[in-house]
């Protein structure tokens, strides 16, 4: 028999779970998050350059790819937040129950999009 | 059972040749550091990191001399610093949990441990400097 091997448990030895999923998206948010650093620190410093580098972010970040970019990562935060909470009320005990568990990541996922919704309402009216 | 040792002896804790054989095995007694300094960046992100990403909102596709106003004042170049270094921080312990899951090689989880610290370190030393840079020359 193929042993399976973690953590590529998926699809085959484990069946879907809206727990898993959402520590995988953990995860992947957090990576995603990681990865936005760079545009992060890319931006402070044309900030702080000014001039020609400053115009070149500019025009990346208010292109359609840099819009699509900032409302990825947008997302990412909101959810590595909501979900990072979750985390940390099981690192002091709390909320372990199978029923308690599913309870909070539906809270973090509707958390997640009452957040992006509100945030980007402000972009777009203000 | 005869022969009774004394306890310090015979806790797999506190005897060397007990953890020379669980090596590989069990814990290895390192990582609390990472892991609490995990949890303390987390803390600190949850005020940090709504704080910038609010600011964002409204900076990020903003001119670049409002920008720079923003970022020459106190107390958003504090917060702007505090929050690179405790977000890149939290992203190095991250992503090496995720490496360590990942990637089963001895030499190739260290080259991979190296670049995300080096690339954390680098991007971090930017940040700093840009932000001191439009503070200090307000």
């Amino acid at each position: 028999m193929e042993r399976p091997l973690s953590p590529f448990m998926f699809p085959k030895w484990y069946r879907f779970q809206l727990t898993s999923l959402l520590s995988i998206l953990h995860r992947l948010t957090g990576i995603a998050l990681a990865l936005g650093s760079i545009l992060l620190a890319w931006w402070l410093v044309a900030v702080a350059a000014g001039g020609q580098v400053f115009a070149a972010t500019h025009a990346f970040i208010t292109s359609p790819i840099g819009v699509l970019l900032l409302f990825g990562w947008s997302v990412a935060f909101f959810y590595h937040l909501c979900s990072g909470i979750r985390h940390l009320a099981w690192d002091a005990g709390y909320g372990f129950e199978i029923r308690n568990a599913y309870r909070s990541g539906y809270a973090v996922l509707a958390a997640t999009v009452v957040l992006t919704v509100l945030a980007w309402l402000y972009v777009l009216l203000a | 059972m005869a022969q009774t040792r004394p306890l310090s002896n015979a806790t797999a804790l506190r005897d060397e040749s007990v953890l020379r054989r669980v090596r590989h095995l069990g814990s290895a007694r390192a990582g609390l550091q990472e892991w609490r300094l995990q949890r303390r960046t987390a803390l600190a992100l949850i005020p940090l990191g709504l704080y910038f990403v609010a600011s964002m909102l409204r900076f990020a596709t903003s001119d670049q001399m409002t920008a720079a106003a923003w970022l020459a004042s106190p107390v958003p170049a504090l917060l702007t610093i505090l929050f690179v270094l405790a977000a890149l921080a939290h992203a190095v312990v991250g992503l090496r949990s995720v490496l360590v899951d990942y990637v089963h090689t001895p030499a190739a989880l260290v080259a991979a441990s190296l670049l995300v610290r080096g690339a954390a370190v680098l991007l971090a030393a930017a940040s700093v400097l840009a932000v001191l840079k439009l503070f200090l020359g307000r």
